[in-house]
């Protein structure tokens, strides 16, 4: 029993990582219409940042985590306007190969910044876990949940409970309506890039202490999350939140169970069975190309 | 000064032309309908004018400014607001969500003001008061289309363009929607009416205008469009036979 709540632990930590960058790539997507493939790297960037800020600058951990997050927010818009606006009127695929060429060049260009050598983090908290029960709730892994958990309701407030939600829902529904209304789509889009690249960063910097940080440590996050996406129903919020969570679940079970070293295969396993079974995803509605 | 003047207004979509030296104008206080087949460049027209669609010539005046070319969250902000053709009701928000986004044209409104501006939409449209809480999608034609206007009001306009409000409708709830509009002038508001439903649009209007492939053949009040063989054979149904 206590193994089975060890590994539920693990996976759903490990899980709403998943989620937070499912998320990210959910919420561009219902903006833009458009999957972005540099989701993952969000994620590394942030964790990159902690870097710089706790461990090359020796500054506070949670100063550097307030000074990453407000540069990623940052980051988004600028990636906003250098890789999404200038395409805004063209069809999807110029602007996911704009997205995959962000991709590499942020990889690349953090390479020639840090070398290929994996960086690492100490973990966050200053205690490395309680035990309850027969269960060892990891510090790490718990401050992962709470924070996951504390975003996932400011992000229902902040959508269902404010006009700016209201707004940015419209957008992402029907921006020539939304513009008709006297919404401003581009800005209500640019507010969407910057929250995205926020939920990566967060991710990036919190899976950090327990992964090493290098430059392609999103790329295997993203893919996950992305899989977490078609699972829960692309497009859809709950969707990507679960997902994520599940996806997580599965694959530490899988590990624990099944094979280890066939750990990130589990994950993709489940996409395949869902887009045989199920393509339209958990939360997914079949429906028809838009008229 | 006229509200709305158009002078010589065209419009093309790639190579094809859709409005040829389009020249009309809206006065305050009035209503004007503007009809035509299908394809003759009605919601062309409205789309140019509410920054949709860039004209690649001609001037639009909206209270003697010029707003050619302008985007179209700037020309709403002006107090021109679009009821655009299909009703394009948010989906996934409520209906009162929906009504209430119809201000975002207006800067830090109180809420007590958008309020009572709520409470007037309702008031006009007391059949969707019940629905305030249903999401969107759920609503019928007729429904959507009340929310769509109402929506529209909300912008406070000084002209409100709706596009095809008949459209899909039933018989009984098309003469509501008139009566409506006939309403909202009433309050105050100039119109410009899109309509294929010709002798329902005429039958509120001050003024007509025809339009027949991106060009404007007929202009005058009611009577004048009524009694027009040209007018009477393409839109009204049918030509008088003497006798």
């Amino acid at each position: 029993m206590s193994i089975t709540l060890q590994l539920l632990f693990t996976g759903l930590g490990i899980g709403s990582i998943y989620a937070l960058v499912a998320l990210g790539f959910v919420l561009i997507y219902r903006a833009t219409n458009v999957v972005n493939f540099a989701q993952g790297d969000f994620s590394m960037i942030g964790a990159f940042l902690m870097v710089v800020f706790a461990v090359d600058m020796g500054l506070p951990y949670w100063l550097s985590a307030v000074i990453a997050i407000a540069a990623m927010a940052g980051f988004g818009i600028l990636f906003n306007y250098g890789v999404y606006y200038p395409l805004r009127h063209r069809t999807f695929l110029p602007v996911v190969i704009s997205t995959i060429g962000a991709s590499i060049l942020l990889q690349n260009g953090v390479l020639a910044a840090y070398g290929p050598h994996p960086q690492s983090l100490p973990a966050m908290l200053p205690f490395p876990g309680i035990a309850v029960g027969g269960v060892f709730l990891d510090s790490q892994y718990l401050l992962i949940l709470a924070v996951t958990g504390a975003m996932v309701v400011l992000q229902y407030l902040f959508f269902e409970r404010t006009m700016l939600g209201k707004k940015l829902q419209a957008t992402s529904q029907d921006k020539e309506m939304a513009s008709l209304l006297g919404i401003p789509v581009a800005l209500m889009i640019g507010i969407t890039f910057a929250y995205s690249a926020v939920l990566g960063g967060l991710a990036g910097i919190l899976v950090a202490p327990l992964l090493f940080v290098s430059i392609n440590m999103g790329s295997t996050i993203a893919l996950k999350a992305f899989a977490a996406s078609i699972i829960g129903g692309f497009g859809d919020v709950t969707g990507a939140i679960v997902g994520g969570l599940a996806l997580g679940v599965v694959e530490t079970f899988g590990a624990a169970y099944i094979s280890v070293p066939y750990k990130d295969g589990f994950a993709f396993l489940v996409l395949f069975l869902f887009l045989m079974v199920r393509p339209q995803g958990v939360f997914g509605e079949k429906v028809a190309e838009k008229a | 000064m006229a509200l709305l003047e158009l002078i010589s207004v065209t419009a093309s979509y790639g190579a094809v032309d859709a409005l040829n030296a389009v020249s009309l104008r809206v006065e305050e206080g009035e209503i004007v309908t503007l009809l035509g087949a299908n394809g003759a460049g009605k919601t062309t027209t409205l789309r140019t004018i509410s920054g949709l669609m860039k004209p690649r010539s001609g001037s639009i005046r909206f209270l003697g400014k010029e707003i050619a070319g302008a985007s179209a969250n700037s020309i709403v902000r002006l107090g021109l607001s679009h009821v655009p053709e299909g009703r394009r009701i948010f989906p996934g928000l409520t209906v009162r969500e929906n009504i209430l986004l119809g201000s975002s044209n207006r800067s830090r409104v109180p809420k007590a003001e958008l309020d009572r501006d709520l409470d007037a939409a309702f008031g006009i449209f007391p059949d969707i008061l019940k629905f305030a809480d249903a999401p969107g999608w759920t609503l019928s034609g007729g429904q959507q289309q009340m929310v769509a206007v109402a929506r529209g009001l909300m912008a406070r306009p000084k002209l409100l363009m709706l596009d095809e409000p008949s459209l899909g409708l039933a018989p009984i709830i098309v003469q509501q929607v008139f009566r409506t509009i006939a309403a909202i002038r009433e309050r105050g508001t100039t119109v410009l009416l899109v309509e294929q439903n010709a002798h329902m649009a005429l039958s509120i209007a001050d003024r007509g205008y025809v339009l027949e492939t991106g060009r404007l053949i007929v202009e005058g009040p009611p009577a004048t469009l009524l009694n027009n063989e040209e007018v009477r054979a393409a839109y009204l149904g049918g030509r008088v036979t003497a006798g």
